[in-house]
């Protein structure tokens, strides 16, 4: 009785019946669009529909094959340094936007809303890391010595991601709660207008330039080399720390009450109503914890680069969110598959044909995903509900 | 219909004069926006019985089960869930007041397995030891269910999905069950089948009210019944009244 | 903070500064003491102007020409130096709260009410290139002098290789409907990027160079001449990037910019769009090369951005180009002091004339015009011309003869009203803060010399 059609040809690794689990949308109305529904391209030559549904069909084999290509054009170009340079500056790049993608996906799984204030709650968690480190003179802590910068790291997370966690619960409880039985273009414009109203804050408290975080000198030094690629700690913690957190998230709505509740939520608000699911709650528990991580994602960027600035966020969130569609919108696993892929995407396109060209090659994957293949490289399987 | 053609177990019970009501609607009307969707319904299901809603589409029958758990609220008229007032409690909070529903179109959460979905039935229950027996009695009510509990509900068959709904309703250790159409578009074979499990979670003392497309097995399976029309009960009583009540055999059961 | 309004540069202020300033004009220009005695006779009203963006995220710049340039109308008067006419002065603010700031539109109104009245014969200002593009055609149709304490933009008055780039894209020609009018007291973009070229082959001995610029006319057109220049002194343009002022990261182009042997970069932009945040990052990709900028990287935001890497003192060996600093100018000190009399009663930054690049240049672009004024006046037999648009035109005439030893020295205006006074200092930043190094001239035949 199930409609494997969405199920994509060139997933990487791992993505049986287990990858769909973690998918917080029903994405029926998503589905690749088959002949009969476009008009457009039912209306011109049997081949283009055959090429529209072979395109389709092997998107995520396509675009790897793009990417691997232009990490092999690299290195023609540059050879194996400047190749490992740019694969490490893009995993470093994927790692936050992987982070910032999966509160996209997981806020649009549960209500279907494309939170445009998730990213200015990247920013502002930006502040709060620099507020919490300033109060708790953190950054002498954790220069100090390595089990102060663990105490350090172990007080700015946790800290960070509770105050950002209670920003968002507090945005979804003034700004969408009463409109989500409204139409959809309701709360999507309330979004933007929070967004708006989060950055004019943000410039009067914090002016208009880059604000230094002082965090950056927490982490230095080079790990190890390979070749001529010098790998650095604060490389290692950007990626490692993303993984974890991502694996954390994904054992927690894979295996607690409260991630069930979020899953079940998402895929059917009325059934989860009929199991004594608190749905009010969840919801906030999905802000709260989309929040946590935009705010993990901040701390590590304040280690990393060092700035923040009151709109940062923005450009950053509209790149993650195209990662979560890129990944499959309400797909967890995929949202953070989908930050690596543009973050590859970013670097390479930058580094081979220019970086001017990089947001307009990010944006242009957009439109091909949303032609192409709307569901997202790890959509789930269309399932048809008796 | 088949061996099953039997006359209801449980009807012993009613000789009993049970007083206590599980559920009593006193004349709600309901409104989904400007439609009115129910007329001044009134009903009441007692402690132990399987009563049976029966009417035409569009008649009122899942709406009246939607108003009993709390997805919709009356404009008028009272809810009493064991004589306790309810309208405007709250979907989540009536469920663990002990109403369990298996809705229409069954409602699985389709990217979850069985046994995810068994689990979130029992979301609000603390007894790991209840939660394991009632688990066990499901998994004894419809065997297949066992077979397939790492299976995603939405790869199921349309039987297995009503099973699933039914187990699900059944977790949250129910008073009282809703079953909306248990019988929709399944095989005959499985809907004897099904059947027979609702008599069987009855005999073990759940209160169920039942709605049914096919008229007939409801009201055999059932002790009494309602008969809505335009959102207004039209007839209620006894089942065997019903059965042989001229109008319902040409209305309903196609005599 | 204060933000100063229109207000604050009252009649009453005039006057009462002109008392003040009387008593103190030592390093007045001479010739005014020369010619007040001829024009004695003179009569009616002679109006000049300022127009600078005094409000919203400009008013830590824009009052501080304006004022200057008010002083400079308040000592004229002390001396004279329009004999028996009346010398009025006008500010204009260009800012609007729609753009917190300067607007072209409100620039292009501003100088058609000026243009409109018969008594007004030269405006100092504007303060902002893009500004200039809308008040130019103005002031040119109207045969009016205009006069810029701080244009950098060399496409304003000549054309040159880069205003057809699509980022600029400015017709120089369309700019001037009728006569040439346009004026400035600061050298271009042009001149800057011939002497950054310099610097980069010649003084910091870079062959091979990486190229950024943040995508918007100012940065994108000193990046281009930039090239242009040093590939003409014989360097190597690796590779070049434009990339938005949003762009919080650039160590994908720096890894590129490693990988081709690049013996220094160069950013044509300001701080605020990633002049510091190269730096940082260059730090981070560990490269021990020497990055070069325009006088928009010449900040302390760009010392404070280059440090919030993970090494706090990656600034230092930067090198920026920018206006000469001017209060070390022995020909400056006699206006900063005069400055400072004469707004002490100013709340802080605008009572001390030092903390802006271009308040001495506000107060030169005003006395330029005045004396320009002046020899109109003492040609025409110490009476102002019969037509205003005579006047006007005279004004115009006499400015392309100007030679005038001011607080920036001795300025003169080429064909295209550039002034022939250019320097640019090289900047470097030492133990965490900017210091000169070399003040650098380029001749006409584009010959860089060390000024000092």
């Amino acid at each position: 009785m199930s409609d494997q059609s969405g199920t994509p040809g060139a997933a990487p690794g791992g993505t049986g019946g287990r990858t769909g689990a973690v998918t917080l949308v029903d994405q029926g109305n998503l589905g690749p669009r088959t002949s009969e529904g476009s008009s457009f391209f039912g209306a011109v030559t049997p081949i283009f529909r055959f090429l529209y549904s072979l395109i389709s069909k092997n998107f995520g084999a396509l675009l790897l094959a793009l990417i691997v290509l232009s990490i092999f054009g690299t290195f023609l170009q540059g050879g194996a340094t400047l190749m490992g340079n740019q694969i490490k500056n893009a995993l470093v790049l994927g790692a936050i936007y992987a982070l910032v993608a999966i509160g996209y996906t997981m806020v649009y799984g549960i209500i279907e809303l494309i939170n445009f204030a998730h990213g200015d709650v990247f920013t502002v968690s930006g502040f709060y890391a620099i507020f919490i480190a300033n109060t708790l003179h953190l950054n002498s802590l954790a220069t100090s010595s390595f089990g102060g910068l663990l105490l350090a790291l172990a007080i700015v997370f946790p800290l960070s991601m509770i105050a950002a966690g209670l920003t968002g619960m507090a945005i979804e409880f003034v700004a969408y709660r009463r409109l989500r039985d409204a139409p959809r273009l309701a709360p999507l414009i309330t979004a933007i207008g929070v967004s708006f109203l989060i950055e004019g804050v943000m410039l009067v408290r914090e002016g208009p330039d880059y604000v230094t975080t002082g965090q950056a000198s927490w982490i230095n030094g080079t790990a190890f080399t390979i070749g001529k690629v010098a790998v650095g700690y604060t490389d290692l913690f950007v990626v490692g720390t993303a993984l974890l957190l991502m694996f954390a998230l994904g054992a927690f709505v894979q295996r607690t009450r409260l991630g069930k509740a979020m899953r079940s939520t998402a895929q059917d608000r009325t059934a989860a109503l009929l199991c004594g699911i608190d749905i009010n709650r969840t919801i906030s528990a999905t802000f709260f914890i989309g929040s946590a991580l935009a705010a993990a994602a901040a701390v590590i960027y304040s280690i990393n680069y060092g700035d923040v600035k009151w709109n940062i966020g923005f450009r950053l969130g509209i790149i993650a969110f195209t990662a979560a569609v890129l990944g499959g919108i309400g797909n967890i696993v995929g949202a953070g598959v989908g930050g690596f892929l543009i973050g590859l995407i970013y670097v390479f396109g930058g580094s081979l044909i220019g970086g001017a060209w990089s947001e307009a090659l990010i944006f242009a994957i957009l439109v091909l995903i949303l032609t192409f293949r709307p569901v997202g490289l790890f959509g789930v399987e269309v399932t048809t509900r008796a | 219909m088949s061996e099953n053609g039997q006359p209801v177990v449980a009807i012993a019970a009613d000789t009993t004069t049970v007083t206590d009501k599980v559920i009593d609607l006193r004349a709600i009307d309901v409104y989904y926006g400007r439609v009115q969707a129910l007329i001044g319904v009134s009903l009441e299901v007692r402690q132990g019985e399987i009563v049976a809603l029966i009417g035409s589409n569009g008649a009122g029958k899942t709406t009246t089960l939607r108003t009993i758990s709390g997805l919709i609220s009356p404009r008028k008229g009272q809810v009493l869930l064991f004589g306790k007032a309810i309208q405007g409690v709250g979907a989540a909070q009536i469920a663990r007041l002990g109403v369990g529903h298996a809705p229409e179109g069954r409602r699985l959460f389709a990217r979850m397995t069985v046994r995810e979905n068994l689990d979130m039935g029992a979301y609000s229950r603390g007894d790991r030891a209840g939660i394991r027996t009632d688990l066990e009695r499901v998994y004894t009510l419809f065997p297949r269910l066992r077979e397939r509990d790492s299976q995603l509900a939405g790869s199921l068959s349309g039987g297995e999905q009503q099973m699933v709904a039914i187990g699900r309703a059944l977790m949250s250790a129910p008073k009282v069950l809703l079953l909306d159409e248990p019988s929709l578009g399944l095989a005959p074979i499985l809907v004897d089948a099904i059947f027979e499990v609702i008599r069987e979670i009855n005999a073990k003392g759940t209160t169920i009210l039942l709605i049914e497309q096919n008229a007939l097995l409801a009201l055999k399976t059932a002790v009494r019944g309602y008969v809505l029309e335009n959102g207004a009960v039209a007839l209620a009583g006894p089942s065997e009244e019903l059965i042989a009540s001229p109008d319902i055999q040409r209305a309903y059961l196609g005599m | 903070m204060v933000k100063p309004t229109k207000g604050v540069l009252s009649i009453a202020s005039i006057a009462a500064l002109g008392v003040l300033a009387a008593c103190g004009t030592t390093s007045t220009p001479t010739s005014s003491s020369a010619g007040a005695t001829g024009i004695a006779g003179c009569h009616g009203t002679i109006t000049v102007a300022s127009d600078m963006p005094l409000t919203g995220g400009d008013a830590t710049d824009g009052p501080f020409p304006a004022y200057a340039a008010q002083l400079a109308v308040t000592q004229a008067n002390a001396n004279k130096l329009m004999g028996g006419c009346t010398l009025k002065y006008i500010s204009k603010d260009d800012s609007t709260v729609l753009k917190n700031g300067h607007d072209p539109a409100q620039g292009a109104a501003n100088i058609t009410a000026l243009a409109a009245d018969p008594t007004v014969m030269g405006v100092v200002g504007p303060f902002n290139s893009s500004v200039a593009l809308s008040e130019i055609p103005v002031a040119s149709r109207n045969h009016l002098a205009l006069i810029s304490p701080a244009n950098t933009n060399p496409c304003l008055t000549a054309v040159v290789a880069v205003c057809s780039d699509p980022t600029i894209a400015i017709n120089t020609a369309s700019l001037y409907p009728g006569p040439h009018t346009y004026f400035r007291v600061i050298a271009s973009d042009v001149q800057q990027s011939e002497i950054d070229a310099y610097v980069a082959y010649s003084v910091l001995k870079a062959h091979t160079i990486y190229v950024f610029d943040d995508q918007e006319a100012y940065g994108r057109g000193l990046a281009l001449l930039f090239m242009k220049y040093y590939k003409a002194d014989g360097g190597s343009v690796v590779g070049s990037v434009s990339l938005p002022g949003a762009t919080t990261t650039f160590s994908t182009q720096l890894s590129v910019a490693q990988s081709k042997g690049a013996q220094a970069i160069f950013f044509g932009g300001t701080t605020g769009n990633g002049c510091g945040l190269v730096r940082r990052d260059m730090g981070s990709a560990g490269m021990n090369i020497p990055l070069l900028g325009g006088d928009g990287c010449e900040d302390q935001l760009f010392i404070t951005n280059a440090n919030s890497g993970a090494k706090t003192s990656e600034a230092n060996g930067s090198y920026a180009t920018s206006a000469p600093d001017v209060t070390k100018l022995a020909s400056s000190a006699t206006f900063f002091s005069q400055y400072a009399a004469a707004y002490a009663s100013l709340p802080a930054p605008y009572n001390n004339g030092t903390k802006e690049p271009y308040t001495a240049y506000g107060y030169d672009a005003m006395n330029i015009l005045l004396h320009a004024i002046n020899s109109v006046l003492v040609g025409n037999g110490g009476q102002p011309p019969s037509s205003s648009q005579t006047f006007r035109d005279d004004v115009v005439a006499a400015l392309r003869q100007t030679s005038y030893d001011g607080a920036l020295g001795h300025t003169t205006f080429d064909a295209n009203g550039d002034t022939t006074n250019t320097g640019f200092t090289l900047y470097k930043v030492t133990n965490g803060a900017w210091v000169g190094v070399n003040t650098y001239a380029v001749d006409t035949s584009g010959n860089v010399s060390v000024k000092s």
